[in-house]
């Protein structure tokens, strides 16, 4: 590394401008905050070393516990169903029509606005009196249809979790489109052949055969979830109470309110929240993907 | 699958993406007074309003300006830096290259605190070239990651050629290897430019004056002031999404390519 540049080894040094940046913006911060996570600090006066005293502020939290099975729950959800949906619509526009090629394009389109305005939209048509769901169900004579989901500590989650599902199963369908067009079409005729019907053919080879796309689809959904921002902010902000409060909206307030050492705490414990999980994931889906010979 | 059953089924599924927008329109396009959900009243002052009251315009150039920076960067370090790792086989790239794909693992909110603290300490709070600079670090791992695989999967031959010609391998990088590196470019291009355009949730930590905010930012803000008249509300909405949407519709081949090439390869 000492040895002068010149022009003739100047390609040695070309990942340096990304090294630099990934080391000050990337890997200061990090051990700045493991630091961080052991004091008492505001962001601005002296911080104090408190050991590990923020980690245990945080179980004897209620809130925060509250917002763990929050983000779990939306999470959890909301990657399930994204696979599910997500896979269904690939099946259902999986081929060369003009009608599917629109499909998949008009499907698309959600995913590609900003969480938080497409939220808007959502509250826009969802909220109490004033929105279109209610005027549609009044000018149908159907109110007794009527409830204010997201002002309901039980259901404004699943409302949130609908809407996200809605937005970016586009997405998650394209990548088991890619992982479909993989599947030698021989295989298919050979099932045919031997008799199997729909379901057969998709419980025994299809679904077995796109194991690689499951894969990357469980992992970036569980990751993309777990830190779910913006559509809450724009539904709920963390609402009713605290009822749609997710961690990394509890992160923000408390880094706001000056907690910045409690804050960066719950940033590592949250880190292990999303970490778990996809280990487990991961090691399920290797098993299986090892028993099944694929 | 049922032939018909599936043609009902595609169909079915275009209106459930699409419904929430027409409703959207319709509010964009009503007054107040007007009750009818189904057709719009075309009172297109709502957008005139809505533009004036929520600084959408300056909105637009800032997320313009951080968009096309952020992501010109993002192409250069992550070209160069990706052509080092794959040729330039050493211990201290070795450590790098492992740590970009490590940091990978790690979402952005994780680091956001301290980050906060240490922009403040740099004076990066409402500052271009900070968020630029903090945006191109958490985009470039994975930029890296897909130069570096696409690099070594090249024929070497084709630069061997140029350095008879004279040319130093980092001159060769530019005339022959960056020119050839065009899909995963594309990919990366489009892939960040609508995450960049769309984010929030780092823009609502960093920038955080009027005259900086970005697009989200300035929906938010407008929603909070105005998200009682959904008229202007859907309006602004209407004129926030329109350029993603545009862009999209454009370069949708790539789009999708970019994505399956970052899922097969993630």
């Amino acid at each position: 590394m000492i040895k002068k540049i010149s022009s003739n080894n100047l390609h040695k040094y070309m990942a340096l401008p990304a090294i630099l940046l990934f080391l000050l913006f990337f890997v200061y911060p990090l051990s700045r905050g493991i630091g961080f996570s052991m004091m008492k600090y505001n962001g601005v006066s002296a911080p104090e070393f408190i050991g590990l005293g923020n980690f245990i502020a945080f179980f004897h939290d209620s809130r925060a516990m509250r917002d763990v099975l929050n983000t779990l729950q939306f999470g959890f959800s909301s990657a399930v169903l994204l696979n599910i949906f997500g896979l269904t619509y690939a099946l259902i526009f999986d081929g060369n029509t003009f009608i599917k090629r629109l499909g998949r394009t008009v499907v698309y389109i959600p995913a590609v606005i900003s969480g938080l305005i497409m939220g808007y939209v959502w509250l826009m048509i969802l909220s109490s009196q004033t929105g279109t769901y209610y005027q549609i169900l009044q000018k149908i004579h159907a109110l007794w249809l009527y409830k204010d989901f997201l002002g309901s500590m039980k259901d404004a989650m699943w409302l949130i979790i609908i809407v996200n599902v809605w937005q970016y199963v586009g997405m998650t369908m394209t990548i088991y489109l890619a992982g479909l067009q993989l599947i030698p079409t021989e295989i298919y005729e050979a099932s045919e052949i031997d008799g199997a019907n729909y379901f057969q053919t998709l419980f025994h080879i299809t679904i077995p055969l796109l194991i690689p796309s499951i894969k990357i689809n469980v992992i970036t959904n569980i990751i993309g979830s777990l830190v779910v921002f913006d559509v809450i902010v724009a539904l709920t902000n963390g609402g009713p109470g605290n009822a749609t409060e997710s961690l990394s909206l509890f992160i923000y307030r408390n880094a706001y309110g000056g907690a910045t050492g409690y804050a960066t705490a719950v940033s590592i414990i949250m880190f292990f929240i999303i970490l778990i999980p996809v280990a487990i994931s991961l090691a399920i889906i290797n098993k299986k993907q090892i028993e099944m010979g694929v | 699958m049922n032939k018909h059953l599936n043609r009902i089924l595609t169909i079915f599924l275009m209106l459930l993406a699409l419904i929430p927008f027409y409703f959207l329109s319709v509010t964009a396009m009503s007054s107040p007074k007007w009750r009818n959900i189904l057709v719009p009243q075309f009172y297109l002052l709502n957008f005139v309003n809505a533009w004036n009251k929520s600084h959408l315009g300056r909105a637009m150039i800032n997320s313009f300006i951080l968009t096309v920076c952020t992501v010109s960067l993002i192409v250069l370090f992550a070209s160069t830096a990706g052509y080092a790792f794959a040729h330039v086989k050493n211990t201290f790239h070795k450590i790098f290259s492992n740590a970009f794909l490590l940091s990978m693992l790690v979402p952005g909110i994780i680091n956001t605190v301290p980050l906060y603290v240490l922009m403040r300490q740099i004076h990066g709070i409402n500052t271009y070239w900070a968020m630029i600079l903090l945006m191109t670090t958490g985009a470039l791992p994975f930029a890296t990651f897909l130069y570096t695989s696409f690099i070594q999967a090249m024929p070497r031959e084709i630069e061997e050629a140029a350095y008879v010609d004279g040319c130093t391998k980092f001159s060769a990088f530019w005339k022959i290897t960056f020119p050839l590196l065009e899909p995963v470019t594309s990919a990366v291009v489009i892939l960040n430019a609508v995450g960049i355009w769309n984010n929030y949730s780092m823009a609502v930590f960093f920038l955080q004056e009027q005259s900086m905010q970005t697009v989200p930012l300035a929906i938010s803000r407008f929603a909070q002031t105005y998200g009682a008249n959904w008229n202007l509300m859907a309006a602004a909405a209407l004129i926030g999404m329109l350029p993603p949407v545009v862009v999209f519709l454009s370069f949708q081949k790539y789009f999708i390519k970019g994505i399956v090439a970052g899922a097969v390869k993630g």
